[in-house]
């Protein structure tokens, strides 16, 4: 069972599309596809093979390309995609999808084939201890509401206690369900309107959320939701200087590469990165630069600069007060 | 560059060069020393084609170079995936592909023969049977094709009965469009995503690291190995060194940091009679060895041994089998409880007790300290003292606050 395999390629994927289109199709329309799909410089292998019939999956009748297939393909699922089902078969998450029939009915389907790995052949060294509950009921119904809501584009009516303690009660559109590995849990991006006719964004906890509700409207106009999540970020981000001693380079490039990140070489063992962040990061982002201790400095910005400072000072401050508590 | 290629015959080549563009992004032409300048060009090219919407180019004084701008919080799929979908192939293996599964799609069972004859027939394609069967056979092989033998001749045929129960239950592409982003060898699940058209709309996810994928083929064989109980033998090649050495170990479990983005692979090595931990991204190649037959025995010592576990580091700088680190916090409590909640869900089982008005001590007793001090790093500002039976991370955790004053100018009081 290969994972890099041909069949797997994007230009099968391309050539499905093509080849089960209802219609005869032009050169035009097929460069259209190539571009939307493909690779940058797919169209330069492809379409020479189209057109000089090295690919003869298409008849050509004048301009027109016609499709050879004699019926829309159902493509057969591999042996590595069934053991990678049956993986997830065991997920507690999975049950967040699939009501227990439907579970019981994959399983029966799969009952032959060997899971792909079990959960206990991974172990998660620093996953936090208090992840969502994915066995809960109440989680799960609400989970599956957000789902519905968040593909209609419809608004939904969410009763929600804060990590502040306050309770708050108003209707979202669910814009994305984001997945943190790390904390283990779900948070919603949900989208709410604001007086001046624009939506803002918010992030709810699920397993915070007390009830939800669908309700009969839906959001008919287009939002950016990036555009949203990339305006909220500061307009100066964090510039990191790294020594590149103890492996320091390599440990915080693979630790921030999740963010958005732009590093240079400013001297023989010096790298400078710029790693772009929003106040909901700002945090977690102060904590993990504190995590590498000297190999890291914070040159900006201000802000940034200015809350590590503090809390060095507290620091020290601490240290010499518990000195003299000693 | 009349011999460029967009699509690639084998992946560990390239494997390096994704990573080092996404990780790093800094390295321009001239710092690739070990490749020739072709080979990077061609290298650099092909990424540029395979993922141009997340290519950044920046024009320095020592040159261009161009990096990956991937920021997962505005990502619906793994930009990186798109590596895997680059497989390159035949003329005969597209047509093949295409023509038999079209011939099968009603559910007729046809030998070799008859498949050629309908390729000719039908499709007005020429293959020899020689051609048709080996495909056939290796389609078999992969699962996309069954086979049965009805007295000498050998039959194929499609099953899609799980494809058509997958498009029948639509909830179940929510799940693939999250585990394929959150999940192990998510790969699979973009590739599942694709067939059926598909694509994640609905997810998002944090702390993920998207680079991972690179590692997936490796992944895949070791847990071949773990599921058969059998040792391995891994080509190395050192992060540090440009050195590549060969281990010889019972793998064991798959260890996941989600900080650091770090894999490994947790494998008990016989020569020195030691549990050791193989970073994934440097493991360069896998060869499945003898089945063992303590197997059982091994992951139960593991088990016990993780206990003291506090990264993946099962022997401290000094002698002691354990070291004992004790945290010292202050903790506003009326304020500051969401600092209590972090010890408890952070702190891997140590424990937490009050000891005065606003202070908590934190004790636990792990292998190797050292692997500690980035988490303690992270309650600088209310560590009121930090005490370890290993002197030297005692040491370093002071020294280092010392050199951070110092850097940061931050006077005493």
């Amino acid at each position: 069972m290969e994972l890099f395999s041909e069949i797997y390629n994007c230009y099968y994927q391309v050539l499905r599309h093509l080849l089960c289109s209802q219609t005869a199709l032009t050169l035009q329309q097929i460069r259209g596809q190539i571009c939307k799909e493909g690779f940058a410089e797919s169209m330069l292998s492809v379409i020479p093979k189209l057109e000089q019939g090295d690919w003869n999956l298409f008849q050509k009748d004048g301009e027109l390309f016609y499709s050879k297939l004699s019926s829309p393909l159902i493509l057969p699922v591999s042996g590595l995609q069934k053991s990678y089902l049956k993986a997830l078969l065991s997920d507690p998450r999975m049950q967040l999808f699939l009501n227990q029939k439907q579970i019981e009915s994959l399983g029966q389907m799969l009952s032959e084939v060997p899971p792909l790995w079990t959960q206990e052949q991974f172990f998660y060294c620093d996953r936090f201890t208090d992840g969502d509950p994915y066995e809960d009921e109440t989680y799960r119904q609400n989970f599956r509401t957000l789902l519905t809501a968040q593909k209609n584009r419809q608004y939904a009516d969410i009763d929600y206690n804060s990590p502040k303690g306050t309770r708050v009660h108003h209707h979202y559109v669910p814009a994305r369900l984001e997945y943190s590995v790390k904390n283990d849990k779900f948070r919603l991006l949900a989208l709410k309107d604001r007086n001046d006719h624009r939506m803002k964004l918010e992030i709810l906890n699920i397993s915070r959320i007390h009830s939800v509700r669908l309700t009969n409207r839906t959001l008919d106009s287009q939002v950016d939701l990036n555009g949203l999540i990339q305006n909220s970020y500061y307009r100066e981000p964090l510039k990191l200087h790294i020594v590149n001693k103890r492996n320091a380079l390599e440990r915080a490039m693979l630790h921030f590469a999740n963010y958005e990140k732009n590093t240079t070489k400013i001297d023989e063992t010096t790298y400078e990165c710029l790693i772009y962040y929003n106040q909901t990061m700002e945090t977690e982002l102060l904590i993990e630069v504190m995590s590498f201790g000297p190999m890291l400095t914070v040159v900006g910005n201000e802000k940034f600069l200015k809350s590590l400072k503090e809390r060095l000072q507290r620091q020290r401050n601490q240290a010499n007060g518990a000195a003299s508590f000693r | 560059m009349s011999d460029f290629h967009e699509l690639i015959k084998s992946f560990p080549k390239t494997r390096e060069y994704v990573r080092d563009f996404f990780v790093y992004g800094f390295k321009t032409r001239n710092e690739f020393k070990h490749k020739s300048p072709r080979t990077y060009d061609n290298e650099r090219r092909r990424l540029e084609s395979w993922l141009h919407p997340f290519v950044r180019k920046d024009h320095l004084s020592q040159g261009a170079n161009i990096s990956l701008a991937i920021d997962s919080n505005l990502l619906d799929t793994n930009p990186l995936f798109r590596v895997w979908k680059t497989k390159s192939f035949t003329d005969n293996d597209i047509v093949l592909h295409f023509f038999i599964l079209d011939l099968l799609q009603k559910g007729s069972k046809m030998t070799a023969e008859e498949i050629t004859d309908c390729l000719l027939t039908d499709y007005e394609t020429l293959f020899d049977i020689q051609t048709v069967r080996r495909k056939c056979n290796a389609y078999w092989k992969e699962g996309l094709l069954q086979k049965e033998k009805n007295g000498k001749k050998f039959f194929y045929f499609l099953d899609n009965s799980l494809s058509l129960w997958l498009k029948s239950n639509e909830n179940v592409f929510d799940g693939l469009a999250f585990f394929q982003m959150a999940g192990h060898l998510g790969i699979i699940g973009s590739q599942l995503t694709d067939q059926f058209d598909r694509p994640n709309r609905t997810f998002r996810v944090k702390h993920s690291f998207f680079v991972h994928t690179l590692e997936d083929e490796i992944l895949l064989q070791l847990l071949e190995a773990v599921s058969q109980k059998k040792s391995v033998s891994l080509t190395i090649k050192s992060s540090k060194k440009d050195i590549t050495n060969t281990a010889v170990c019972v793998p064991l479990q798959i260890f996941i940091s989600t900080r650091s983005g770090r894999r490994f692979l947790c494998g008990y090595v016989f020569r020195n009679k030691r549990f050791t931990c193989f970073r994934l991204d440097t493991i360069k190649n896998v060869s499945l060895l003898e089945k063992i037959e303590t197997y059982e025995e091994l992951q139960e010592k593991l088990n016990r041994n993780r206990r003291h576990l506090w990264g993946v580091s099962f022997q401290g700088g000094e002698r002691q089998h354990l070291d004992k680190l004790t945290l010292t916090l202050q903790i506003l409590e009326s304020e500051e409880s969401y600092i209590l909640d972090r010890l408890k869900r952070e702190g891997r089982g140590g424990t937490i007790t009050k000891t005065g008005q606003d202070i908590y001590q934190y004790e636990i007793e792990v292998f190797d300290c050292n692997e500690m001090l980035p988490w303690v790093r992270t309650f600088i500002g209310r560590i009121l003292s930090l005490e370890c039976s290993a002197k030297s991370v005692e040491q370093r955790f002071y020294q280092d606050l010392e050199t951070m004053y110092q850097m940061y100018q931050i006077d005493e009081d």
